[in-house]
């Protein structure tokens, strides 16, 4: 039974089909990777599944056995489906225990009127809550830096926070957009790593868009390849690798000098 | 860190400043606010400090000299109030004059009616102000409840009785054009031939004024700020409406941008006030001439004689007061004083009279209105008296 | 500084023996207020603390909105309008003297409904922020707060251009609010009563929520906020405070409302004193408030005379501060307040960390 699959997902801004039919099924317990080249709409795709952006008419997404097509993005957060952002998005002005207290929100227990009427449960709750958090910070290794603006981290303690968010409403499933992207190869090896550990530790499904190849290929399960739009291929590593289609994609057109140089790697 | 101590010390030092604005034990103390936003407006309270310092100048009040503290309401009751608190209870003034809007005067009077500090009112004419029944409160200029009667008497008996209504919805038009409207019912029985509710800064009445045209009235009530009226006045023309049908102004036409700005639509317009430029005694043109070389105002209008008629009343009515240097009691004879003041004659169109009772009779010192008309428009607009009106003095009330 | 750090330790540490502590204290300090403003002073500091005290709930409530929530709302005077006039003609007697419309319910059933509809109010104030943002946002804000104005100034039970006045005063039994120190109870205790529910909302998952919005809207949705929601509930949360700001103004003696009380010039005299304060710092919005509306009675006889004509002070001395405030301190005094307690923060973590003490915040 798949934990999330989406049937003949499309999406058109205008006249550009970002996204063109795109049936995929991910496994529970799995690392699925999805690759492609520039534009070719793995963005997108992490969009529509939450909720950011609406599908075109005739798509359907299914996650945990819910139909959540076109549904708001907190509607599908609270069903347990967390992402982080190639940017990050952090709460630069909040502390870095508000920021993963805020991505426990959808666990909070009182009303929002609660502060006005229940003060006690509130303190009383948030205690809690915050011991919790402060245990996950600890294991990402940010607890000392607890009350800080999160603004003020660096640049590898903020990936380590988005990541740390996403995972604060203990997710069944965690969209990671290139994590590792802007860190050096040493540092992404260990953010992998982490991620890794967390999976284990927490019972996450992952689905990983990544630019390093060989980040994608050690550590899938399954691999899809997009290209403009549409799914071109699927599979294992070793299979997506060989195929002459993703080939195509990869080679049959400019693409950075790195990207190739980490495709061969692979 | 330092800037906060800085900042500290600063309010330290403004509380030490506060204590010491109490005054000299043998001023007399007195308190104007006043609307100081428009250029006339900053001119009337200008003109009272002036006149107070003459009075200083010429040996004061038997020997004490008036200590006057100018306010700013802007218009605003809340402001207005926050100001007649700050004077009562800590300028501690002996006497309070205020304000130039019926909104501010309204809340006030009860403030002083409290506090028990006599109040001259320069301005406001709206009828409930001397309603409140507050012996504290005396009111210079004429009340908007003679003004209708005026106003309704003269247009039904020499213009005709089909008249259209351009209200604006400033306090003071909005009064205007009710009493219009009642006095016209209770005098000839008749109901508006046209009424138009519009904003009070509106810019168009062209489709009013072609409505208007249609009708074939007998004369145009145009109740409204200085401005918008002479927007309406010139539409008016715009939209064909002869010369035959009378304009009739609501009491703000007395201010002057409504002729400058109309020109030429302002000649004909009649409106009832309490002063008129073109009163030829001797000392109406004596103060014409005193505003235009202090305050370079051509033809002041009837805020301008109220605010300088009100100093006089203040005048006699200090000069009679026996000062004890008990403040309750000192504000306590200044008002016995005030309501002993009969038949002043100054520039108002009539002799000022008030009388002990807290009623509206004795009260609205001021009964006697004055029909002006324009004779020209322009930058040297003219005007001409076209009657004086004296009412009784329980007109007007229910 | 040294006196500050000593204030911040010694309420740090009443506030460890228990939460309410400074609060119950800094309640205590202000009870001989007007008897130490009387005999120091005079009366008429009382009538201008309790205009402080309204100020404040409004700059606390807009700071909600506008602070916590970072939705730009210039729509805030006409929620308090609407608590004001509401409470105003409620307890109105029918049929009385300013001829205005009147329920004559009592004071204490009047104030709350006028809250309840204020709050319904701020709910429709609000509603542009679902998709609108930024200036587009202040625009609609404006022109709903403004048509309230506009409402109440071409009704005539409402008012319109006499004013609504002789509003009673509250009173409980004989007892009847309409002194300077009586009414200074009442409004004192709004006021810090409203300043700490503020906090309690700023520091439950409701002000986080709030704060993840103004940060980042996209992320705050992915991270399971609903969004237009917590948008609403910050607007109808700031109108509970313009709502009681409002009826209390209108019970304030001499009880008068007038349409212009409520014009676009007090929208922005309130913005002055959150943005003095610091957008977004509950204290700084106080802090705000007390020296605007001081500055302001400081202000108001001023008047200099140019070429012989008297000119008035005041909004030269405003229009200047606020353009000043934006160029040089754009953080206001609450930006000040949050360096103070980092620096606090930052010291007491190295000398924890030093002596060995360091523990989980």
């Amino acid at each position: 039974m798949a934990l999330l699959e989406t049937r003949n997902l499309s999406k058109s801004f205008g006249g550009l089909q970002a996204i063109n039919n795109v049936s995929l099924k991910v496994e529970p317990n799995t690392v699925h990777g999805l690759i492609g080249p520039n534009g070719s709409g793995k963005s997108t795709f992490f969009n529509l599944l939450t909720g950011v952006y609406q599908p075109d008419a005739g798509s359907y997404i299914e996650f945990d056995n819910i139909n959540v097509t076109g549904k708001p993005a907190h509607y599908i957060a609270e069903h347990g489906l967390s992402r982080t952002f190639q940017l990050l998005r952090l709460y630069g002005e909040l502390s870095v225990l508000d920021n993963v207290l805020v991505g426990y929100h959808p666990h909070t227990k009182y009303s929002p009127f609660a502060p006005f009427f229940n003060g006690a449960e509130v303190r009383r709750q948030d205690k809690i809550v915050k011991d919790e958090m402060f245990e996950l910070l600890e294991f990402i290794g940010l607890a000392e830096h607890a009350e800080i603006p999160a603004a003020e981290l660096s640049g590898g303690q903020r990936r380590l926070l988005a990541l740390g968010r996403a995972i604060a409403m203990r997710p069944k499933m965690l969209l990671l957009d290139e994590p590792g992207a802007g860190l050096s190869p040493v540092n992404v090896d260990n953010l992998m790593a982490t991620i890794m550990t967390l999976k284990e530790r927490y019972k996450l499904t992952i689905v990983v868009v990544e630019h390093i190849l060989k980040v994608v290929m050690s550590t899938c399960d399954t691999i899809s390849v997009l290209d403009h739009g549409q799914k071109i291929s699927e599979g294992t590593p070793e299979f997506v690798k060989n195929d002459p289609a993703v080939i195509e994609a990869y080679l049959g057109r400019e693409m950075a000098d790195e990207d190739i140089r980490a495709a061969m790697d692979a | 860190m330092r800037i906060l101590n800085k900042m500290f010390a600063g309010v330290v030092a403004a509380g030490i400043g506060i204590t010491a604005t109490a005054a000299f034990a043998d001023d007399i103390r007195v308190g104007i606010t006043m609307r100081m936003v428009s250029e006339n407006g900053q001119a009337y309270g200008q003109m009272m400090m002036d006149e107070i310092k003459g009075i200083n100048e010429s040996g004061g009040i038997n020997g004490n000299m008036i200590k006057a503290t100018l306010m700013n309401d802007e218009c605003k009751s809340d402001k207005g109030v926050a100001n007649a608190n700050k004077m009562v209870f800590q300028e501690k003034v002996h006497l309070l004059i205020g304000s130039s809007c019926s909104s501010v005067t309204l809340p006030i009077v009860d403030v002083t009616a409290k506090a028990g500090v006599p109040q001259l009112v320069p301005h406001s004419t709206n009828s409930k102000i001397t309603q409140k029944g507050s012996e504290w409160i005396f009111r210079v200029p004429v009340s908007g409840r003679y003004y209708g009667g005026v106003n309704a008497k003269y247009v039904g008996e020499n213009i005709g009785t089909k008249i259209a209504y351009i209200c604006a919805a400033d306090a003071a038009s909005v009064g205007d054009c009710a009493n219009m409207e009642k006095q016209m019912k209770a005098r000839f029985g008749v109901e508006p031939a046209y009424r138009a509710d519009v904003q009070e800064k509106e810019v168009d009445f062209r489709s009013h004024m072609q409505k208007i045209k249609s009708m074939d009235v007998d004369g145009i009530l145009v109740a409204a700020l200085a401005e918008t009226m002479a927007r309406a006045l010139v539409q008016s023309y715009e939209a064909g409406i002869g010369e035959d049908v009378r304009r009739i102004g609501s009491s703000s036409a007395s201010n002057a941008p409504v002729p400058k700005i109309a020109g030429d639509a302002a000649k004909g317009v009649f409106f009832t006030a309490a002063y008129a430029a073109a009163d030829q005694r001797p000392i109406a043109k004596l103060f014409n001439e005193m505003v235009k070389t202090r305050y370079g105002i051509h033809a002041p209008d009837h805020d301008f004689s109220q605010a300088y008629d009100l100093v006089r009343i203040m005048e006699i009515a200090l000069k009679n007061t026996n000062f004890t240097g008990s403040l309750a009691d000192d504000r306590t004879a200044i008002r016995d004083a005030i309501a002993n003041v009969q038949g002043y004659e100054g520039l108002a169109s009539g002799p000022i009279s008030f009388c002990a009772a807290a009623t509206p009779q004795c009260r609205d010192g001021n009964r006697t209105a004055v029909l002006i008309g324009y004779t020209k428009g322009g930058e040297n607009f003219e005007t001409e008296v076209l009657a004086r009106v004296t009412m009784e003095p329980d007109f007007g009330l229910e | 500084m040294g006196i500050l750090s000593f204030m911040a330790d010694f309420i740090d540490s009443l506030a460890k023996r228990h939460r309410l502590l400074p609060w119950l204290l800094a309640y205590a300090l202000l009870l001989p207020l007007p008897f130490v403003l009387t005999i120091l002073f005079n009366e008429y500091l009382i009538d201008l603390a309790n205009r402080i005290c309204l100020f404040i709930l409004l700059a606390v409530g807009l700071n909600i909105v506008k602070g916590f929530c970072g939705q730009v709302t210039v729509g805030h005077i006409g929620l308090y309008a609407i608590g004001a006039v509401t409470s105003a003609v409620l307890s109105l007697e029918p049929g009385g003297f300013g001829g205005a419309l009147g329920f004559g319910w009592p004071i204490w059933a009047a104030i709350p409904t006028a809250v309840l509809v204020t709050a319904f109010a701020g709910l429709i104030i609000g509603l542009p922020s679902v998709r609108l943002e930024g200036a587009y946002l202040a625009l609609a804000t404006l022109g709903l707060g403004e048509s309230v104005r506009i409402f109440i100034a071409v009704t005539p039970a409402l008012g319109s251009s006499t004013g609504l006045m002789m509003i009673p005063a509250p009173r409980i039994g004989s007892f009847v609010f309409d002194s300077f120190t009586s009414y200074y109870y009442l409004v004192m205790t709004a006021a810090i009563t409203g300043i700490y529910f503020s906090f309690s909302i700023l520091r439950s998952a409701t002000g986080r929520a709030f704060q993840a919005i103004r940060e980042d809207t996209i992320a705050a949705s992915v991270n399971g906020i609903n969004v237009v929601k917590y948008k609403l509930l910050a607007f109808v949360l700031s109108a509970i405070y313009a709502g009681l700001a409002g009826a209390l103004f209108a019970h304030m003696p001499p009880g008068y409302l007038h349409h212009n009380n409520f014009t676009v010039i007090e929208m922005v005299t309130l913005l002055l004193m959150v943005v003095l304060g610091g957008i977004g710092n509950v204290w700084g919005g106080v802090i705000g408030a007390i020296v605007v509306a001081i500055a302001y009675d400081q202000t108001k006889d001023l008047v200099f005379y140019f070429m012989d004509r008297p000119i008035v002070f005041q909004p030269l001395v405003f229009g200047l501060s606020m353009v000043l405030l934006v160029l040089f301190m754009p953080r206001g005094i609450g930006g000040w307040i949050e360096d103070f307690q980092r620096n606090r923060r930052f010291v007491r973590r190295s000398e924890e960390r030093l002596s060995g003490t360091a523990r989980n915040p």
